[in-house]
């Protein structure tokens, strides 16, 4: 919102206070300022001029020759422009003085000199307007500096919105200089209004309130006999400085009352309204708004109507039907206070955010309405000295905000900010801001002012922050607070997550990865890469491509992998990140902590990554939960990247904790055909609900262990996994160990069978093993393998 | 006897003078000293000599014996040298400056700097939370004093999910649990992942991280918050740093803070990257709303707290000089790799 510093001065008087200094200290205590314009720096030396002459120009048929008076001499100038006149006064630019930054100077146009310029609005910098020169009241002086007559220096300062988010007084210029009163320790002048009991006695308004759960407060006043279509143009430029469009005199004047008060007002065509009601629509209507805009407005909505013709969406936008235009002789006038969620949401339906919404989404002071029109009136006697009042200023205030009233003590505000006040100090403060105090005792008992009591000030924690930032957060001395100090240890789940980084970034040289937590569908189509279209999607996103969760953390991190293959041979990649399913569709999501990790290589063979990935595996279960994990062929695959010939379940207990699988080729081909990739998904959460297994030092045997090697030979399609299998199932008693010695494929020899050489270590805790027992446990283990078919070669 | 072993010595001399590999020392030296060898001859023989004599040539045996020993082992010493060098001058000279392949992989810089933090505040005293990404609407708006159809609901951008969810748009989504699971007196920090619902640019990111802290205790003041905030940051940022409050607006803190450190790149005399302010805006604060205090189950006339926010992808493009925000989530290990793990 911008603040025109001339516009606050209205209000306080400034004088002696630095303005940049004040802006400062404003942010300081109130809110954000973002921004300083300072108008009328790039004008000077401009003067008021009276025509004198226009001639043709013998050069140019665009151009004439304008002989102006400046009051002590006659200038001889150029100008294209068409609406002058002989004997218009016009703001006239001299050589030497300054336009738009630019120094005036004398030039040569098709042959004729001009010893300055008539200017326009634009060229001034107080409007849009360069459709002509400007033309000032023909009572105007001549010969005196625009500026005396024009408010072009003004101070502008930009406040930011969302710090006034919670703050419904300070949406206009009188709320903003209250403020600035209370920081400066100045006094707040009067709102000059003109009274209206003299009206008392006409005729009421024809207005009906129906919703009276929505509309709190509607006064409204009926005015004949408008003459004027135009603001002063000093107003004007208040604003268009504050960033509004002029358009006639009665519409600029209830944007005017809106940036003084924050009180947004309607001007309706009195002679097109007779019976107003306000009322919400009980049934889905269309409605044209005064923009030109056809708009569906859903059921509910709060409207004014004329009998049965909505003509007006309440609190947003009038209707094309009732507005003002220049054929305006009558308005009527609404000045109203509708509830800030019945707005907001109208607003957010229809899509329509106006100025007069956000207003009155922000909870605005119901006492401001009547207030607000006995200012338009002033302002539109100012401008329009025959007016005539027909209505009374007919008020219905249906809805009130409860009075609020706090009680709180020194003490509890002191503790809060953590400063030693006076409560005459705080008392002071605290009337500054118009609050009411009573002190009774110990007790002081606050009245909030209505235009703090909407929504803004309710609780004592409202009243500590109203006296600390007025006191200024600048004089709070820090203080420490005693505490105990006790380090708190990592937590469980974050060191399983610290350790899987670490391991994954320092020892297999893998690059930690942030990806979205949505699929990418312009990518999934483009790598092939086939999800579950139907996971929890996003109702509102930007982007169509983004809007299904993702289920898997595997599809983000092929989209990375893609975007990096260019750039290197090798590319190992990870994400511990979310991923989100549903247990039953609509109902709320299960989201589930997941690490995702892709090994890619141009010079490895796919068994080394697959390989690698199992170490990579094993690695994290024994680092974290000194657990052993199989590894067993996927039932239903479930992704169409995982591959139906070299992948597998992680499995811990009999649940599946992950896979890891080869990239389907499909997918690979598409990525690049020339690498390898593998990837593997761990499910973290439910790694974390895994209990460590705590370690025991167990004494060594003293006896000699014994080793023996053993070869078996199988089909080369089979797993080593059925060989553990039989180990297990025999429950050797002397077996320490066994371990994978070599594996021996030789299609000549073997054919499709391979011989696996695995060797076992015996060993016994309390004596040395016989001859006997060896070969015992030996003719146990070949009659094992050898019931499953595994030859054993002797 | 004496013209013998003198005999004898010149020989032994020359014979090692002559050995040029130490295997062939060793089997000299039992040649000469060994059971065999002329000396022990002498020695056992040396009943034959007058037995006046006889102290005194198994003296001048024995010392000879002691001499060729000391002579074998200089040798022997010489040949390992020279073995030695053999060795070193046949070994392969590596070239030291050749590029080595790079072992090392890299953690995200986000990791990186919530670490950093988390380790600070868990000296502290605070425990680390971990948040949800997916949140209900009631926890990242109710339960944060942000009611429905309230205008603060504009400062965020929300992602809404079709099942009526969203995806949190502030780490504050989690107070309301934390608050219900610790009770008073708490001190907690829980960094997550956050989403707005906007279009990106170098400065705007639809994900991005964020570390909320809160702390709630008897009589917590402003001037606590103050102290805590400049102790913490001066932590963070490893230099003194001077910081201000202004008022801010945030529906779950009462009084609200936005608060500026002195800037860390000019001290505060003004510089480009603070906009000549001196200031920095770093991280929105406040005593925690009465209203929040009550719907996490605390009571707010016993207790009072304060929360703050950091903005964890800001705080790495600080520490890393990214100017990029949409770099952190691009997955580009051209930029990733470049941070490496510290």
């Amino acid at each position: 919102m911008y603040i025109s510093m001339n516009w606050i001065k209205d209000f306080v008087d400034l004088n002696g206070i630095d303005l940049e200094e004040l802006i400062n200290r404003f942010t300081l205590s109130t809110a954000e300022v973002e921004g300083i314009i300072k108008h009328g720096e790039n004008i000077g030396g401009i003067i008021t001029a009276k025509i004198l002459k226009i001639e043709k120009h013998p050069g140019s048929d665009k151009l004439r020759i304008i002989k102006v008076d400046t009051g002590n001499e006659t200038i001889t100038c150029l100008c294209g422009a068409k609406n002058i006149q002989v004997g218009d006064i016009v703001p006239f630019a001299k050589i030497g003085s300054i336009v738009d930054g630019r120094k005036i100077e004398k030039v040569e146009m098709a042959g004729q000199v001009s010893n300055g310029m008539c200017l326009s609005e634009k060229e001034l910098g107080i409007s849009e307007d360069n459709s002509g020169v400007m033309i000032l009241d023909e009572n105007t002086e001549v010969g005196i500096d625009i500026k005396k007559l024009l408010d072009i220096d003004d101070i502008i300062f930009e406040v930011d919105n969302k710090s006034l988010t919670n703050r419904p007084d300070l949406w206009g210029h009188y709320g903003i200089a209250r403020e600035i009163a209370a920081i400066t320790g100045r006094k707040l002048k009067k709102l000059e209004i003109e009274e209206l009991e003299n009206y008392n006695n006409l005729k009421d308004v024809n207005v009906k309130v129906e919703d009276t759960e929505k509309c709190y407060r509607y006064s409204s006043i009926e005015i004949e006999n408008i003459k004027n279509n135009k603001l002063d143009i000093n107003k004007r430029i208040r604003l268009y400085y504050c960033g509004m469009r002029s358009i006639s005199l009665l519409v600029d004047l209830t944007n005017y009352i809106m940036l003084e008060l924050g009180q947004p007002m309607h001007a309706y065509d009195k002679s097109l309204v007779n019976n107003i009601k306000v009322k919400s629509t009980d049934k889905d209507i269309q409605f044209k708004t005064l923009d030109g805009n056809l708009r569906n407005i859903n059921k509910g909505t709060l409207m004014i109507w004329d009998n049965d013709t909505p003509i007006s969406i309440a609190g947003i936008m009038g209707g094309e039907n009732s507005e003002i235009t220049e054929k305006t002789i009558s308005l009527l006038l609404e000045s109203a206070n509708f509830d800030s969620v019945c707005i907001r949401k109208s607003a957010l339906d229809l899509k329509l955010r106006t100025d007069a919404s956000a207003h009155y989404e922000k909870s605005l002071d119901p006492f401001l309405t009547d207030i607000a029109i006995k200012r338009y009136i002033k302002l539109l006697e100012e401008n329009d000295k025959e007016i005539r009042i027909v209505s009374n200023l007919t008020d219905i205030y249906a809805k009130k905000y409860p009075e609020i009233e706090i009680q709180i003590t020194k003490e509890y505000i002191n503790s809060r900010i953590g400063i030693e006040l006076s409560e005459n100090r705080i008392i002071e403060i605290l009337k500054s801001l118009e609050f009411g105090v009573e002190q009774n005792g110990k007790i002081l008992t606050i009245k909030v002012p209505s235009f703090r009591a909407t929504k803004d000030v309710s609780m004592k924690a409202d009243l500590v922050e109203e006296i600390a930032r007025i006191y200024g957060y600048d004089n709070i001395k820090p203080q420490t607070k005693e505490q105990s100090l006790k380090i708190v240890e990592v937590e469980e789940d974050k060191k399983v997550e610290n350790t899987i980084k670490d391991l994954l970034a320092i020892k297999y040289g893998a690059s930690e990865v942030h990806t979205y937590v949505w699929y990418d569908k312009k990518r999934n189509k483009e790598l092939g890469i086939e999800v579950n279209e139907d996971n929890i999607k996003l109702a509102n996103s930007l982007n169509a491509n983004f809007n299904v969760l993702r289920e898997s953390m595997i599809p983000s991190l092929l989209y990375t992998l893609n975007e990096n293959i260019k750039y290197y041979s090798d590319v190992n990649i990870f994400e511990s990140g979310r991923i989100f399913k549903y247990p039953k569709k609509g109902e709320n999501c299960v989201e589930v902590k997941s690490l995702g990790v892709i090994l890619c290589s141009k010079n490895k063979s796919s068994k080394e990554l697959i390989y690698k990935g199992i170490e990579i595996i094993n690695s994290i279960m024994e680092l974290n939960k000194n657990i052993k994990v199989r590894m067993k062929d996927i039932k239903n695959i479930k992704y169409n990247w995982i591959s139906p010939v070299n992948s597998a379940e992680i499995i811990y207990n009999n649940d599946s904790l992950g896979y890891i699988s080869e990239l389907n080729i499909n997918i690979k081909d598409n990525i690049n055909n020339k690498t390898n990739i593998v990837v593997i998904e761990i499910n973290l959460d439910k790694l974390n609900a895994i209990k460590v297994i705590n370690k025991k030092y167990e004494e060594f045997s003293k006896y000699q262990p014994v080793e023996i090697d053993i070869s078996v030979l199988m089909d080369k399609e089979e797993k080593y996994s059925s060989l553990e299998k039989c180990i297990d199932e025999v429950k050797l008693k002397d077996l320490l160990k066994y371990e994978l010695v070599d594996i021996f494929e030789d299609d000549k020899k073997l054919q499709n069978k391979k011989s696996i050489t695995i060797r076992f270590t015996l060993l016994s805790k309390d004596h040395t093993l016989s001859s006997e027992e060896i070969n015992n446990d030996l003719q146990v283990l070949i009659e094992k393998f050898e019931e499953n078919n595994y030859y054993v070669k002797k | 006897m004496e013209e013998k072993l003198k005999k004898i010595k010149e020989k032994v001399e020359i014979q090692i003078s002559q050995v040029e590999e130490i295997n062939s020392l060793e089997k000299l030296k039992s040649e000469i000293l060994g059971r065999k060898g002329e000396l022990t001859q002498i020695l056992k023989n040396l009943k034959s000599y007058d037995e006046s004599q006889r102290p005194k040539i198994g003296k001048a045996v024995n010392d000879l014996k002691r001499l060729i020993e000391n002579k074998i082992e200089e040798k022997k010493q010489v040949l390992k040298n020279q073995e030695l060098n053999k060795r070193l001058e046949s070994e392969e000279k590596v070239d030291f400056s050749l590029p080595v392949k790079e072992e090392l992989g890299s953690l995200h810089p986000i990791t990186i700097v919530q670490r950093e933090i988390e380790e600070i505040f868990r000296t502290m005293g605070f425990t680390v939370e971990d948040g949800n990404e997916v949140e209900t609407e009631y926890n990242n708006f109710e339960a944060v004093n942000v009611p429905k159809y309230h205008p603060a609901r504009d400062m965020q951008d929300t992602y809404w999910l079709e099942n009526g969810q969203l995806l949190k748009t502030q780490t504050s989504a989690a107070q309301n649990r934390i608050m219900k699971k610790y009770g008073a007196p708490l001190k907690a920090i829980f960094p997550g992942r956050c989403f707005r619902n906007e279009d990106l640019d170098a400065s705007h990111e639809n994900t991005f991280f964020q570390l909320e802290g809160m702390m709630i205790d008897k009589d917590i003041s402003v001037a606590n918050l103050i102290y805590f905030m400049k102790t913490t940051l001066s932590e963070i940022f490893k230099k003194d740093l001077r910081v201000r409050l202004r008022p801010g607006f945030f529906p779950f803190v009462e009084p609200g803070f936005e608060l500026d450190v002195s800037c860390m790149y000019c001290e505060g005399k003004g510089c480009k990257v603070c906009k000549q302010a001196g200031w920095i805006e770093l991280c929105p604060c406040g005593l925690i709303h009465p209203k929040v205090l009550k719907m996490g189950g605390i009571d707010s006339e016993k207790y009072s707290g304060f929360a703050f926010g950091l903005g964890l992808s800001r705080l790495a493009m600080m520490k890393y000089g990214i100017t990029d925000l949409r770099l952190l989530n691009s997955g580009d290990l051209r930029v990733l790799k470049q941070i490496g793990i510290k």
